[in-house]
């Protein structure tokens, strides 16, 4: 009962904050200085007073603000994020047919960094002098201090002049033929690169989460009286600091799920990975506003989405939790 | 009124300030931070003099390598301009940005914070609600929305990293502001009648100054970082010449000219790196607890 | 009898000539693929309402034209088997192939073809193909007549390439907006290939369609157009073999690089029709720009030398004029303006403008279009820096995007502006718009932003637009030629370096005037 009632609090919350980020959408669009009409008519290539007056009747925008909130609230929810300046085509679509690249990249460099960074935490926890910890150390200093796209653009030269080992562009070979499985292990060859790129910067805060997180467990008395007891070295790191030590890796992950997003937009540009990244470069060069503030509306809408699965997750791990509202 | 205050500072500050200094002093990573800045400073206003080539004037050939030509000792971009004299000019602009950025970022920060942490109730869970909804927008997309909206010119350029970055400080400060009002020298100050502005500003914040200041010095990392990040998607200030400015210009000629984005990434890097060393020993130096991690 | 040109030829008798294969002896043969890269990106693929590369390219393999050109400025028949002029030049009448049909099997009947030129006539930027058109008539289903107000040569290349793409009515016909229509983003023509797929912003795939009117074309199974995200990347790509063919490609660096790799031809062939023309505008309202001798003392200095083999790496060719050399109206008869420093101090002391602070006279802004580094950014930094020498403060002024940038030289918010402009075949589809003063319209790009207005240049190019013989056509935009350039509304700068690199497996690349603007229905790979 009372869990329903949080799904429910929560489903509200998640759907009021939806609400929020289209109303901001629309006021910044007519809080931009100069005419929408304007824009559209110079992505047009210019235009005269009339076709100005004819663009502004099929846009909607001759109609008062509160009116075309109104509409563009009820429309947005539908799913009608309208159509774009550039290509002739909704703005649903083109969001649709790019959203699955950009969220294979960020899932994928996310579990590439949580599965990668808390082995290395735990290891550097092991010895926190040795030779991995330096390494967590020299990561974490480039995953916090270089830009990533320098970084992605520093293995583009790596990889396309020192070692053509992986490709450096695109998704996938359009022109190679072949079935459903050859395509995908196509993407997963072209993923290699732009989804370690990304995992980078998380990858060492993840070490370093887990790494304190497994000193302080394994400092404390109950694995103390584990390793008293006799358990295998190997049965208390996996069994009983481990666990203990990737709950908060998992959550900061839901949590930082926004800012990978900022960073795949960089990834994808520099390895013209076709995601929304790649879509909202081209939509700005052609200030095709409809369409960033679709990419915009879009991805709020997938952060909110993993909050939501973060928060229920850590809910059914950690019951401790689950008392509060 | 004043006697509170003043013992208040005698308590609370002098000492652990000393304390502080000299457990900065001792962290590696906090002395290598400044000396990276320092040079990297140093690199951008003492360089203009000492190499006053004009970084928008075509030197040489296009696309020359480091170390060929007299005229362009680090090589030449596209258009034949002086890679070395776009490095010396074009600090000085990535620092203001990133400065600014900083310095709104946490001035929305803390207002955010300190108002929600003190007032608690219905501000508190007003000004949450924002800050979230802050959070749920991806802030690199967010501030390419502003910026392309409201034309690349630094000033809007900050103005956006500061909009689309503050919520991690209001959350920091809320916290400490939590933290510290139900402490006994807050409620000595009230219980003698201080205001609530005397309170939140001239009692809670001095004392939860110490996290703010490591917050602000990422913060200003993080910014000169997003700048970057704006001028290598093409919505850098194109008349200002900045780090961020050569890599978007640069893009398209990796791999014709690896120096043409690598060095100006690098000094971007050295700076950010600067910053977040310098975070890293002030939180040594403020939370002696953690130094042994 | 007098020497005709490819108008008055296609005017004064009936042809049915076959198109004449350019290539070698090498026997073509059926299959594969060819991937086209490129960094232009295709809003939709219907050229009837849009104009551009973009779409021109796919567009052209989709839909077919009543005719095509070959390599000499030759019209051949295509849709339409054979035409015919009218005596008093003021109609066309075109007979269609009968076996031709749309991609879903219908006929293409001369209502599609009245249907299309009412379309394109009427949401087609390029007003002027068909302004003289009063109307169509389809006497029967394979004959079409057009009819002009007054004769109007230009007609023959503007049913060509790209400019009058035949769409289906029974698709279009529906009454949507044909420039918003669904069918654009998969459209039914009836070219040498189908549409299978767009994806907007990444790649068109196009495949052989089996019941093309042409007997035995085309060869190819596939086209792939693949978009890149710039120009280096497509190199890169075509030295790994990614792709064969490379239209358009344009910085020198990669034309230089690629010419290197000797898997690959790079030519400059192709794009005589297009005719793209580097320039630097004037806003002739300006307060100094408004003397003919301030402009004609920044036409001589700058170096166009300089830029051609410096700047461009001598991958590129002069222009002189409104009209590219290699177009059969191109003439060799104005002011050079070849560099001359002294010459040019000397006309800004006469115009009145005495060097003041700083040793300068006065100062000027420069605009350039976003995004071409090369061309335009790269040359009006050069001009900033050489106008300096003849006393004129020039200040760069940076556009973020194209938008903006149109948006300020199209409102004549300028002083000065680097522009590229395209002849797109007859000077009346793009060289008049450049220079009559009814075209003087303020919001809209390309057309006279410079606010030059000359009646003697208006009444000869009116005049040679709808002049039917050839040679006195040419003799008239000789002579309007002659007066523009003394007037220097513009500063000629250079021919774009277009090229096209292929890989050498390819056969027939596409090197007729409109390149890769054409149906590839002749290409094949060896």
């Amino acid at each position: 009962m009372r869990m329903t009632f949080m799904v429910a609090r929560r489903l509200l919350h998640a759907f009021l904050l939806i609400l929020a980020v289209l109303v901001l959408n629309f006021l910044l669009i007519h809080l931009a200085p100069g005419d929408p009409a304007d824009v559209i008519a110079g992505e047009m290539g210019g235009a005269t007073e009339e076709m100005l007056a004819d663009i502004r009747k099929n846009y909607g925008l001759d109609k008062p603000v509160y009116v075309q909130l109104g509409l563009y609230l009820g429309r947005a929810l539908q799913g009608d994020l309208g159509q774009s300046f550039f290509y002739n085509a909704p703005v649903l679509d083109l969001v649709a047919g790019r959203a699955g690249a950009t969220i294979l990249l960020v899932t994928t460099a996310l579990l590439f960094a949580i599965l990668v960074g808390t082995l290395l935490g735990v290891l550097a926890s092991h010895k926190p002098k040795g030779i991995v910890s330096g390494l967590v150390t020299l990561i974490s200093v480039i995953g916090y201090s270089a830009p990533i796209f320098w970084t992605g653009m520093m293995l583009v030269i790596l990889f396309a002049w020192v070692y053509p080992i992986f490709p450096i562009a695109n998704m996938y070979d359009i022109t190679k033929g072949g079935g459903i499985f050859s395509r995908m292990i196509d993407i997963l060859y072209h993923l290699v690169l732009p989804a370690v790129t990304l995992g980078i910067v998380y990858l060492a805060q993840y070490a370093r989460l887990t790494r304190a997180s497994m000193l302080e467990i394994l400092g404390s008395d109950y694995i103390r009286t584990a390793r008293a007891k006799g358990v295998a070295e190997i049965k208390v790191y996996g069994h009983h600091a481990l666990r203990n030590a990737i709950l908060p890796v998992v959550t900061i992950a839901g949590l930082q799920f926004g800012s990978i997003i900022s960073g795949a937009v960089l990834v994808e540009t520099v390895f013209s990975w076709p995601g929304l990244g790649t879509l909202a470069f081209d939509a700005i060069l052609a200030r095709d506003y409809p369409t960033i503030l679709g990419i915009l509306f879009f991805s709020s809408v997938l952060v909110i989405v993993a909050n939501l699965i973060t928060d229920f997750i850590y809910r059914l791990v950690d019951p401790r939790i689950r008392k509060e509202g | 009124m004043a006697a509170v205050d003043n013992n208040i500072q005698i308590v609370q500050s002098q000492s652990p300030l000393r304390e502080a200094v000299r457990a900065f002093r001792q962290s590696w990573a906090g002395m290598l931070g400044i000396l990276i800045l320092t040079l990297v400073i140093l690199f951008t206003f003492a360089g203009p003099l000492v190499y006053p080539v004009d970084p928008f004037e075509i030197v040489w050939a296009p696309l020359t390598p480091p170390g060929v030509a007299e005229q362009a000792p680090l090589g030449t971009d596209y258009l034949g301009r002086d890679i070395l004299a776009g490095l010396v000019h074009g600090g000085s602009a990535t620092l203001y940005v990133g400065l600014v950025a900083g310095f709104i970022t946490i001035t929305i920060g803390i207002l955010v914070g300190a108002f929600a942490g003190f007032y608690r109730g219905f501000v508190d869970e007003f000004l949450m609600r924002v800050t979230e909804f802050f959070q749920v927008l991806p802030a690199l997309l967010f501030a390419m929305v502003l910026v392309t909206l409201f034309s690349p010119t630094i000033y809007v350029i900050a103005l956006a990293i500061g909009i689309v970055s503050w919520p991690t400080t209001a959350r920091l400060t809320r916290a400490e502001f939590l933290r510290i009002r139900s402490l006994e020298y807050v409620n000595a100050a009230r219980s003698i009648g201080a205001r609530n502005q005397r309170i939140i500003w001239r009692v809670i914040l001095p004392n939860a100054l110490a996290p703010l200041i490591v917050a602000a010095t990422l913060t200003i990392g993080i910014a000169i970082l997003f700048e970057a990040g704006l001028s290598f998607l093409g919505l850098g200030d194109p008349n200002v010449f900045s780090w961020g400015l050569m890599i978007g210009a640069g893009r398209e000629y990796i791999l014709d000219g690896w120096w043409v984005v690598t060095l100006p990434g690098f000094m971007i890097f050295l700076t950010v790196l600067g910053f977040s060393l310098v975070g890293d020993g002030l939180n040594d130096a403020f939370n002696p607890k953690l130094r042994e991690r | 009898m007098r020497k005709l040109g490819f108008m008055v030829a296609a005017t004064a008798m009936l042809m049915t000539v076959g198109t004449a294969a350019i290539g070698q002896a090498d026997e073509p043969k059926n299959g594969g693929t060819l991937v086209i890269g490129t960094t232009q990106k295709a809003r939709h693929l219907n050229p009837a309402v849009q104009s551009g590369i973009a779409t021109a390219m796919p567009g052209t393999q989709i839909f077919a034209t009543p005719l095509r050109f070959n390599d000499k400025w030759e019209a051949q028949p295509y849709l339409a088997e054979s035409w015919s002029v009218s005596d008093d030049g003021k109609s066309i009448t075109l007979k269609l192939r009968e076996n031709a049909k749309f991609h879903d099997g219908k006929p293409i009947t001369s209502e599609d073809v009245a249907f299309s030129l009412q379309t394109v006539k009427e949401n087609h930027p390029f007003k002027s193909m068909f302004a003289p058109v009063t109307g169509v008539d389809t006497p029967d289903p394979l004959t079409a007549v057009i009819n002009f107000d007054k004769p109007h040569p230009a007609a023959f290349l503007a049913m060509s390439s790209a400019l009058l793409p035949i769409i289906p009515k029974h698709v279009y016909g529906d009454g949507q907006d044909p420039k918003s229509h669904p069918a654009n983003n998969a459209p039914v023509g009836s070219g040498p290939f189908k549409f299978v797929e767009f994806k907007p912003g990444e790649y068109i795939i196009l495949e052989k369609n089996p019941d093309y009117f042409i007997e035995g074309r085309p060869y190819l199974d596939r086209i792939i157009i693949k978009n890149y995200k710039d120009p280096t990347s497509v190199a890169l790509a075509m030295d790994t073999e990614e792709i064969n063919m490379y239209p358009f490609l344009a910085p020198t660096k990669d034309i230089a690089r690629l010419k290197k790799n000797d898997k690959l031809v790079v030519t400059d062939r192709g794009y005589e029709a297009v005719g793209p023309i580097n320039w630097l505008a004037f806003n002739t309202q300006n307060e100094y720009l408004k003397d003919k001798k301030v402009r004609q003392a920044i036409a001589y200095a700058m170096d166009r030398d300089f830029v051609i083999n410096a700047l461009l790496a001598g991958q590129s060719k002069a222009a002189t004029g409104p009209i590219v050399p290699g177009s059969p109206f191109y003439a060799d008869n104005a002011e050079k303006y070849d560099v001359d420093l002294d010459k040019a101090n000397a006309m800004l002391d006469e115009a009145g403008f005495a060097r003041g602070d700083g040793d300068m006279r006065f100062k000027l802004t420069i605009d350039y279009i976003p995004g071409s580094a090369e061309l335009q950014k790269g040359v009006a930094e050069y001009l900033k820096s050489q106008l300096k020498k003849v006393g004129i403060d020039v200040e760069l002024r940076a556009s973020p995007d194209f938008p903006t940038w149109a948006k300020r030289v199209g409102g004549h918010d300028f002083d000065m502006s680097m522009d590229i402009v395209f002849n797109w075949g007859d000077p009346v589809i793009g060289v008049h718009r450049t220079y009559l003063c009814d075209n003087i319209k303020k919001g809209v790009i390309w057309s006279n932003t410079q606010s030059y207005c000359n009646e003697e240049v208006d009444k000869l190019l009116n005049e040679a637009g709808s002049e039917l013989n050839q040679e006195k056509r040419i003799a008239l935009y000789k002579e309007a030629q002659e007066i523009i350039v003394d007037d220097a509304p513009l500063v000629y700068i250079n021919v774009l370096p277009y090229h096209t690199a292929y890989n050498k497996q390819i056969g027939n690349p596409p090197l007729t005037i409109w390149g890769a603007m054409s149906p590839l229905d002749e290409v094949y790979i060896k």
